[in-house]
């Protein structure tokens, strides 16, 4: 079929009776596409780099709820962390295949801003080292000169020692520091540092080891579309890039579902090979995998 | 009067400045405001704020409809079981919303019911601006399963039952009310709007402060509570409210997340601003829809340019602060009963549930009990002094006067 854009337009006159077809159409749209879509092609499946599930989600919502929310959203894997840890070793304990754990140097929450000067951080993150299976440490929250503070140091020193990711929430002078301090430290940037596209791919150019997560940005793609800056860095470092909602509050988990579907429609708009990379493979040999072998 | 003013009472204006900067400094030096200040307490006036007809509603201000609104604003005839009128939910006594924690129609609703007052200013409706204009707003109760649970035809019957309806119905959109009809209920809604437009809250004791001040008038600047001033301080500084409470009516019109839980019972979330612009783009009364009776789309812009984020998942309308006292409790889901709570609210913020990234508006304040005090001062001098009057009830039209 030809496409519509060649056929001229209807006029104006037209428009205000289109446009309301067009709102009625939305409003049963959504429920009508989804099966239609599923039955056609399975939806792409979604590794979900940066969930949390703290104490006030496990009350909200259990851990049967969450797997069964995670499973519904077409995840095939989340990376989860939380505070204090248990959240996560009550959602591994329920669904091993799902859930990659990360443990969170955070016992509670409020400790976002003061863990960094918090020399009983790591006692904390020792005992739970020896005691469970982590793919990463993290996330966790740092900015400029704080990442050289003794806490930080060693709990870098501490994901070499048991070979565990650094999912890092900061700027790209923290990544730099931690780098000085473990140049073969393997780090998994939060959001992108909300850094601009350009300034991503500048630091995903200088170090090799560096991946970086999407979560919570909105500016590499509108309506399913990509921002073309944001398009070169994806089609320059497949493999570096992962998806994640980050589920900072309780409530979000009930924007899991709604984040994966945003996220299949935006990487609908990439080379199927790459999408697939983003959505899900990336994670699964990043992460998932160390959870296998160990 | 007031614009014409000569050398030599410039002078006089300059001295008393002057007079009013320095004078309480030795006593209280938490009464005074700096240059800056007096800047931004100058932003929040002048009040009321010129009136101006809704560009999209083309009987906006015309008496018949504000008289037809008026009359089915308080008529519960519309309602699926002939007993909730706008007014059960909107009561005028309490600044045109119903004390309730979350409204109660023919079921249980889940969200806080807004005042009314003032509402012309609004640029989106409802908590989750699932509204761009007050008609549309105005038309979602009406048929809402949960409120009133009506229908055209309902709506028609009322009308057709009662000459002086139908006749107002008639002067305000030239023809009868028949049940056929599909712009019947866009109608009514807009007949709805055009009465919900002339509620206007008088000014308080703030906005006399915020005048004296602006006429260099130290008498009657100082007839303002230390307590509230202090409150005001913390308000445009530490606080920094008027970041989102901005303006003369206290909000810039936008959606924010300041940390309020946003689970519903018995199960599940209300996500805010997220299903806000859902609801609004798939709305056939937006708008960018038929209905929009301005020509221009001057009025498009806003929903034009809509565009989901992720942020928007628990955002909720930065409300106004005006008329407090009349509308406890608070927030979207009435959870806080008190303005003493919303302050400590404000005061003990979990900064946990707020996304940390760029610059940060909200913190925890920690305000004293005083300071508490002195906030919840300054928010209760944006209401009525006294009680309000009932609403002025707008006159027929002469043409629909009984003989
Ligand atoms: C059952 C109680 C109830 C009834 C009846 C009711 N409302 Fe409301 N009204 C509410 C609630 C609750 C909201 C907030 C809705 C939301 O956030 O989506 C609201 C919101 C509004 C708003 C948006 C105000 C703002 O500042 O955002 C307007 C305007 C309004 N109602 C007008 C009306 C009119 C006109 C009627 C009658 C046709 C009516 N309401 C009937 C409860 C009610
Ligand atoms: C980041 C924007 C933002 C800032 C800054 C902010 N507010 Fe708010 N405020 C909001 C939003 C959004 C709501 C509604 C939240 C909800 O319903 O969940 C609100 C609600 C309120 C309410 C309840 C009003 C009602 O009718 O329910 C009061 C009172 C209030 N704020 C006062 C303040 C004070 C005092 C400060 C400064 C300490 C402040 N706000 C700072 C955005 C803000
Ligand atoms: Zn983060």
């Amino acid at each position: 079929m030809k496409s519509p854009r060649h056929v001229p337009t209807a006029g104006a006159a037209r428009r205000p009776l289109a446009t309301l077809l067009a709102a009625l159409a939305g409003l049963s749209g959504a429920l009508a596409m989804l099966p239609a879509a599923s039955a056609a092609e399975p939806k792409l499946p979604i590794f979900d780099a940066h969930v949390h599930y703290s104490h006030d989600a496990w009350d909200r919502t259990p851990p049967k709820e969450a797997i069964a929310i995670l499973r519904k959203a077409g995840l095939k894997r989340a990376m989860v962390s939380s505070s204090s840890d248990d959240g996560t070793q009550k959602l591994y304990a329920e669904a091993p295949d799902l859930v990659v754990p990360s443990l969170r140097p955070y016992r509670k929450r409020g400790e976002i801003s003061t863990w960094v000067r918090d020399e009983t951080v790591i006692p904390h993150l020792e005992d739970r080292l020896r005691k469970f299976r982590y793919a990463a440490i993290g996330e966790f929250h740092v900015y400029g000169s704080d990442a050289d503070l003794p806490v930080v140091r060693r709990m870098v020193q501490l994901a070499k020692q048991y070979k565990l990711w650094l999912h890092l929430h900061g700027d790209s002078d923290a990544i730099e520091r931690v780098l000085v301090q473990d140049p073969e430290a393997r780090i998994l940037w939060a959001h992108s540092g909300f850094d601009r596209p350009e300034a991503v791919r500048a630091m995903l150019r200088k170090h090799r080891k560096l991946h970086a997560d999407l979560a919570f940005r909105n500016d590499h793609a509108t309506g399913g579309k990509i921002d073309p800056a944001w398009r070169e860095a994806f089609i320059e470092f497949p493999d570096r890039f992962l998806v994640g909602t980050d589920t900072f509050t309780p409530e979000r988990w009930y924007y899991i579902a709604e984040h994966a579907d945003w996220s299949r429609a935006w990487l609908a708009d990439l080379p199927k090979d790459v999408a697939e990379r983003i959505g899900w493979r990336n994670g699964e040999n990043l992460f998932a995998s160390m959870m296998a072998t160990k | 009067m007031a614009f014409r003013r000569t050398e030599h009472h410039r002078g006089r204006r300059v001295l008393a400045t002057l007079l009013f900067l320095l004078a309480p400094a030795a006593a209280a030096e938490p009464d005074r405001f700096s240059a800056s200040e007096l800047e931004r307490i100058a932003s929040h006036g002048p009040w009321p704020t010129a009136w101006m007809r809704d560009p999209g509603n083309r009987v906006s201000a015309n008496p018949a409809a504000v008289h037809l609104g008026y009359r089915l604003f308080f008529e519960p005839r519309l309602s699926a079981n002939g007993r909730v009128a706008c007014a059960t939910c909107h009561d005028p006594a309490r600044g045109f919303q119903d004390g309730r924690a979350t409204a109660r129609g023919l079921t249980d609703g889940v969200r806080n019911t807004p005042g009314l007052f003032d509402v012309r200013q609004q640029r989106w409706f409802g908590w989750d601006g699932g509204h761009d204009n007050l008609w549309s707003a105005s038309l979602r109760p009406i048929l809402d399963q949960g409120e009133m649970g009506g229908s055209a035809g309902r709506t028609a019957h009322v009308l057709r039952g009662s000459a002086a309806l139908a006749c107002h119905y008639r002067q305000a959109f030239g023809k009868a009310p028949t049940a056929g009809d599909s712009d019947l209920l866009v109608n009514v809604a807009k007949a709805i709007a055009s009465w919900q437009e002339t509620l206007l809250s008088p000014p308080a004791p703030f906005d006399h402060f915020r005048d004296a001040l602006e006429r260099k008038d130290v008498a009657a600047a100082a007839a303002y509570p230390a307590a509230a001033r202090r409150g005001l301080k913390i308000f445009l500084g530490r606080g920094q409210c008027a970041t989102c409470h901005a303006g003369p009516n206290f909000t810039n019109g936008e959606f924010g997340d300041i940390g309020v839980p946003f689970f519903i019972k018995p199960a599940g979330v209300d996500p805010g601003r997220q299903g806000g612009i859902k609801r609004l783009l798939a709305n056939p009364w937006n708008l960018l829809g038929a209905y929009n009776d301005d020509a221009t789309g001057g009025n498009t812009t806003g929903t034009k340019f809509v565009r989901p984020e992720h942020r928007n998942f628990g955002e909720f309308k930065v409300p106004t602060l005006r008329n407090l006292t009349l509308t406890a409790p608070y927030m979207h889901n009435g959870s806080l009963a008190t303005l003493r709570d919303v302050v400590r609210h404000y005061s003990d913020l979990d900064e946990d549930r707020l996304h940390a990234d760029g610059e940060r508006i909200l913190r925890p304040l920690n305000l004293s009990e005083a300071e508490n005090a002195d906030l919840v001062a300054f928010l209760e001098s944006l209401s009525p002094a006294t009680p309000l009057p009932p609403p002025v009830v707008p006159a027929p039209v002469p043409a629909c006067r009984a003989p």
